[in-house]
Order: structure tokens, then C-alpha cells, then sequence
């Protein structure tokens, strides 16, 4: 059976730069606040009608450019997000209006935090059976919209920004290259640590007035930070671990990870229990924020204009967030 | 090596009579993930086989419990399946397609051996009952279907799966809001009080859109898995409108008698639709182990797609 491949990478951020210290003006904070916990040093915000799906077109044509394709020559598209551009349908969908392209497949992958990494491994697995030969996966969130930006939401708020990558995939046929294994988790028990609630199908009715506005709002994501955080530094090297087993290899192997940028506080502690040195790991937070599904591809493209990454590199992408949701891919450049 | 059905379970609510008509609906105040675990509980007692079994979960919903995180999530929790992965794929009323065809393929690559597919929704809880939704509302219901796969043979199991979009119509079928592209808010009290946050439907649009596709799409999985049309047992179409899949069946040369129109009797279940039809079947003993099914469904997106099964 045959591998699959990153062909070309593409990235996109919206051009309005929001300081930690820009963010005083919505809310009780500081810039040594938010870089102490986070790393965070500023983030991207989108303006106008702006959705993920206008992100992630962006990110699309700079991914099929450098992969030397066309949107049209695309069997499949899989978009990953949990801040779709409407309710329904899927940003996918969105995208290949944006494109201009109809015919292939479009979904949806709602699983936040690794959501681009179960793109990635539904898009390898398309590859390697057969059954299409190029995929195109986005990773893209407009967070912007949808936090509160206010004192009251600050924990939660100054985290977040807005931005999309994507990457070509295509066929690969030295079987020692391109994407090795992909390994996917999920804890449901502990949803509701850090979860957006509203709308719910499952309130009656799903959406009300409370919901948007007042004091009941909950609109907003919520999210018990240090329990995420625990939960973070225990499953990122465990899932690392599992995709290394998976291929006979040790954390000495890894010539680059490149961790879904949440904390680099999580990321720092990660690469130390690994006892990978600072040049072996990519962080980008401190320029970003948390952009969800979007942060795997941002850094991914960084890290190949930067020259961080070499030909048979072993690259490890990995990746814990709300659901609880944790994955990793294994590739060798 | 393919893809086999190892088991299929369905959850339908109560009827209840709504805008009109009688529809199974969650009064209950529970998501997508609650139906989809009495359906998958079914499809698991079926073979004997314990949550532990599963290796993996996908989830095709258009109606999550909550915003984040999927429904997927929810699912694997009250089912006790560990920390398996539980992938949230959203393709609107093709949902079931799209999940099954994401599920054959990581059987298939050896990725995993047990996948619980399952299509779930809550639909009433998110539609206009007032006068003027009334005509939309009324074509919804909710329910649950759930199909467990395995590792198979050349000769059962999933023989093809054919699935697309075209995305340039999505605002014929949609529902606007929340909208993440909305700034700053993705949805204000005048946008609720405008009524912005329930589906909109261009009859017209959807019906044409569906009769052009559903006859192709089944033909195309049918010439993949290389079956004719006259060895098909059974017709399951999804679809929103119950006269489009009967149109398509008459357009293709299938009796009443081999075709399943699940939004007939249950108005439309979406992601729903396809596995509790066929689950219904099996459970009835109508379809048995050999039968070769054709499900296909086209919706929102617009997103289309069949898929030919032996059991």
C-alpha cells in the first residue's frame, strides 16, 4: 500500500496585528499577564465578512501553488474548524465556492484542537487505499467573533486568534517517506472542561435570547485551564510516544516536532520531557495565539520557510484540546 | 481486503404530532450522542460484542450537542469506548455517506479493525414551529442509526462508495446563523429575533439539484462495485423531499417494491436516514445476510453521495 505526502503548503492570517497590549482596551489585562501563562505576544483578527472559509481559500492557494496544482486537479477537500464561516453547511462546502471548483467531496472535521490532525489522517488514509489520489486539507478558525472580549472573558479570550493553513497531499510511493502512521484519541468524560455550549441541540429551544446576551450568556467557549493543562502534558507525549513505537523510533529520532500551539508553557514542558532541545521543536504562539485548527499548518509552512526542516527529516505533529481530543502523525520528509 | 457490516442498530423517539404531522421527536432534553448510543448499543448486542471492541468512532451529525466539541465526544463517553479516537464529520444530509466512506478507508489501510459509524440528529430543537417555519419545519424528524464495521472479504461488505459536493449552492439549503465570518458577533438578539438561526430551504432548488444527481451518484457506485441495477435488493434513498426519491427510482427502473424512502415515514433524519432504514430492514428480516443494498442521499452543501453494501 502506498504513502501519502505533503506536496505543498500554504498559509493565511489576516493583516490586523492585536497586541496584549491592544487588548486593554476591551478588558482588564497586561502584556506580562498573558505572555507569563500563554507566550503570547499578539495574535491576527479578521474585520468584515470575513469567515474560515475566506481564511482557508487563501491558505488553499498558496498550499496548491507551491504543490505546482490547480483546486480542480483536487479529488477531495476536508476542512477542519470549529468556527464554521455559517451553522450549516460545512466550511468545506464554502470553500469550494470560494475556489471556484464543484464535483469532488467536501466535509467538515469538527475536532478542534486536532482537528487538522484527524484531516490528516482521514486525507492519508483516501491516499493510501487508492481511492483519490490529491487531497486538499484546511485547517482554519475565525475565533474573533466568537469569544468575550471583555474582563469576564479574558481567561479564554487573550488565548485565541484567527488564522489557516492547508497542505496538498499526494501519492507516495517509497513506502519509508511521506506520512508513517497517524494515531487518534478522544476522552469525552472531560467535554466539558473546555467546550463552547451554545447553540445546543440538545437545549430546548437550541438557541434563545439568554444565550446571546446578559449574564447568561454562553455564547462563549469556557475552559478550565488548569485542568487542560494537566491533561495536556500527560497525553501529548503519550500520543508522541505511541507514534514512535509505531515505527520502531525514539524521541532521539525527531528532527522536528511541531506541537498544536495551545500554551507554549505545554509545548516547553512537552520537548523537556522529551529531552528534545529547543532547536528540534517549532513554536509559534508567541506571533499567533491558539488558532485551533489552523496551527499545525501555520507552523508546519514557518518551519519549511525557515529551513527547519530537511529532506528525510522525521517530522512528528501533535496535538491535545477540547473534547478532550489528542492525536499525532508521524511523517519523514 | 473490504469493509464488512458487522452489525447495524437504530433509536427513533416517540411520534409526536408537531406542525401538523406526526414526526419522532426527542422531547427529552438530550443531543444527537444520546440517540446514537441506543442505536449503537443495538448494533453492538447484534454480534456480542462490548464497547471495549470498538477501535474507532465517526460521528456524522448536522445537529451537535453542543458548539464544541462533537458530538463524537459526548457519544464515546456514555458508550464507555475508552480513548478511542471519535471523528465529528459534518456533510449535512450525505453525512452518513461521507462517514462511511471516511470508515472504509481506515479499515481498509489497517488503521483499524471495529469502526462504529453513526448518524444521529436533533433536529426539532432547532426549527421554526410558528406559522411562518411551519412549511420547513415540518419535513424534520430526529433519530439515530448506527452501523458497526470490520475487517471483510472481496465478496460482502462495502463495495463502493462514490461521494461529492458543490459547494457554489450552498445558500440554497443552509442555515445562516451563528456565523463565525459575522463581525464582531456571530449572532446578535436582532439576529434571533429575525429568525436567522433556522434552516432555509429552496424547494425548487433542492428537488431539481437532487433528481439531477441521486440517479448518477447510484450509478456510479453501482458501475464501481460493478453490480448491475436489476442485483440490487434494496433502494435506500435520503432525501428531504420523499418524491425525488421516488422519482429517482422510476428514472432508474426500480420498483416500488426495492425502493426505501426513509423521509416518507419519519420526515427527513439526514445523517440519520440511511442507517436507520437499513437497520429497520435487517431487524424486520426484510434484507438478509447476502442482500445487496444501495443507499444514496443529497442535501445541504449541496453534498451528495451512494454507497452499495452486501450484507
Amino acid at each position: 500500500m502506498r504513502n501519502a505526502r505533503i506536496l505543498g503548503v500554504g498559509r493565511h492570517v489576516p493583516e490586523r496585528v492585536v497586541t496584549n497590549n491592544d487588548l486593554k482596551a476591551y478588558m482588564d489585562t497586561t502584556d506580562e499577564w498573558i505572555q507569563q501563562r500563554t507566550g503570547i505576544r499578539e495574535r491576527h483578527f479578521s474585520d468584515g465578512w470575513t469567515g474560515a472559509a475566506d481564511l482557508g481559500a487563501a491558505a488553499a492557494r498558496e498550499a496548491l501553488d507551491r504543490a505546482g496544482m490547480q483546486a480542480e486537479d483536487m479529488d477531495c477537500i476536508v476542512f477542519a474548524t470549529l468556527s464554521p464561516d455559517v451553522d450549516m453547511p460545512a466550511s468545506a462546502c464554502l470553500l469550494q465556492d470560494r475556489l471556484g471548483v464543484a464535483g469532488m467531496p467536501a466535509f467538515d472535521v469538527r475536532n478542534q484542537c486536532s482537528g487538522f490532525l484527524y484531516g490528516l489522517a482521514i486525507a492519508d488514509k483516501f491516499v493510501k487505499t487508492g481511492t483519490y489520489d490529491h487531497v486538499l486539507l484546511v485547517g482554519a478558525e475565525v475565533h474573533s467573533t466568537g469569544i468575550d472580549l471583555t474582563t469576564r472573558g479574558r481567561e479564554v479570550a487573550v488565548i485565541f486568534g484567527d488564522g489557516a493553513g492547508a497542505v496538498v497531499l499526494g501519492p507516495e510511493d517509497n513506502a519509508a517517506r511521506g506520512i508513517l502512521s497517524t494515531h487518534l484519541h478522544a476522552e469525552g468524560k472531560f467535554a466539558e472542561k473546555l467546550w463552547l455550549e451554545s447553540p445546543a441541540s440538545r437545549s430546548r429551544p437550541r438557541v434563545t435570547e439568554d444565550m446571546i446576551s446578559g449574564d447568561a450568556a454562553r455564547m462563549f467557549p469556557k475552559m478550565e485551564g488548569r485542568y487542560v493543562f494537566r491533561h495536556a502534558v500527560t497525553r501529548f507525549p503519550e500520543v508522541i510516544h505511541e507514534a514512535l513505537n509505531a515505527n520502531g523510533l525514539t524521541p532521539a529520532d525527531i528532527d522536528l516536532l511541531i506541537p498544536h500551539q495551545a500554551n507554549l508553557r505545554i509545548s516547553q514542558l512537552v520537548a523537556m520531557g522529551l529531552e528534545l532541545p529547543e532547536e528540534k521543536v517549532f513554536n509559534n504562539i508567541q506571533r499567533y495565539g491558539n488558532t485551533t485548527a489552523g496551527s499545525i499548518p501555520i507552523a508546519l509552512y514557518e518551519a519549511l520557510d525557515e529551513g527547519r526542516i530537511h529532506d528525510g527529516d522525521v517530522v512528528c505533529l501533535a496535538a491535545f484540546g477540547a473534547g478532550f481530543t489528542w492525536a499525532s502523525v508521524l511523517m519523514r520528509w | 481486503m473490504s469493509t464488512r457490516i458487522l452489525g447495524l442498530g437504530h433509536h427513533l423517539p416517540p411520534e409526536v404530532e408537531r406542525a401538523g404531522v406526526r414526526r419522532p421527536i426527542a422531547v427529552e432534553p438530550v443531543g444527537p450522542s444520546t440517540l446514537g448510543v441506543k442505536a449503537a448499543r443495538a448494533a453492538l448486542a447484534q454480534v456480542q460484542l462490548e464497547p471495549g471492541a470498538v477501535d474507532f468512532i465517526v460521528f456524522a451529525t448536522m445537529t451537535p450537542d453542543v458548539t464544541f466539541p462533537g458530538a463524537g465526544c459526548y457519544f464515546q463517553h456514555q458508550m464507555g469506548c475508552g480513548t478511542v479516537g471519535a471523528l465529528d464529520v459534518r456533510a449535512q444530509c450525505a453525512g452518513f455517506v461521507y462517514g462511511l466512506s471516511i470508515a472504509d478507508q481506515f479499515v481498509r489501510a489497517g488503521a483499524y479493525e471495529r469502526i462504529l459509524v453513526v448518524g444521529a440528529e436533533v433536529h426539532s430543537s432547532g426549527l421554526d414551529y410558528s406559522e411562518g417555519g411551519i412549511r420547513i419545519a415540518r419535513l424534520y424528524g430526529d433519530g439515530a442509526g448506527a452501523m458497526l464495521l470490520g475487517k471483510g472479504s472481496d465478496t460482502a461488505g462495502i463495495r463502493a462508495t462514490a461521494i461529492h459536493s458543490d459547494g457554489r449552492h450552498y445558500k440554497e439549503f443552509w442555515c445562516e446563523y451563528p456565523a463565525s465570518r459575522q463581525h464582531p458577533v456571530r449572532m446578535t438578539v436582532e439576529d434571533f429575533h429575525a429568525g436567522k438561526h433556522f434552516p432555509i430551504v429552496d424547494f425548487d432548488a433542492v428537488k431539481r439539484f437532487g433528481e439531477e444527481t441521486l440517479a448518477a451518484v447510484i450509478r456510479e457506485a453501482l458501475d464501481r462495485a460493478q453490480i448491475s441495477i436489476e442485483r440490487v435488493d434494496r433502494f435506500i434513498i435520503g432525501h428531504v423531499f420523499p418524491e425525488v426519491a421516488a422519482s429517482v427510482a422510476t428514472r432508474l427502473g426500480v420498483a416500488p417494491s426495492r425502493l426505501n424512502v426513509p423521509a416518507a415515514r419519519y420526515g427527513h433524519l439526514t445523517a440519520a436516514a440511511l442507517p436507520v432504514a437499513l437497520s429497520e430492514e435487517v431487524t424486520r428480516g426484510s434484507l438478509g445476510a447476502g442482500a445487496t443494498v444501495c443507499l444514496a442521499a443529497c442535501g445541504a452543501g449541496f453534498t451528495w453521495g451512494a454507497a452499495v453494501i452486501t450484507l
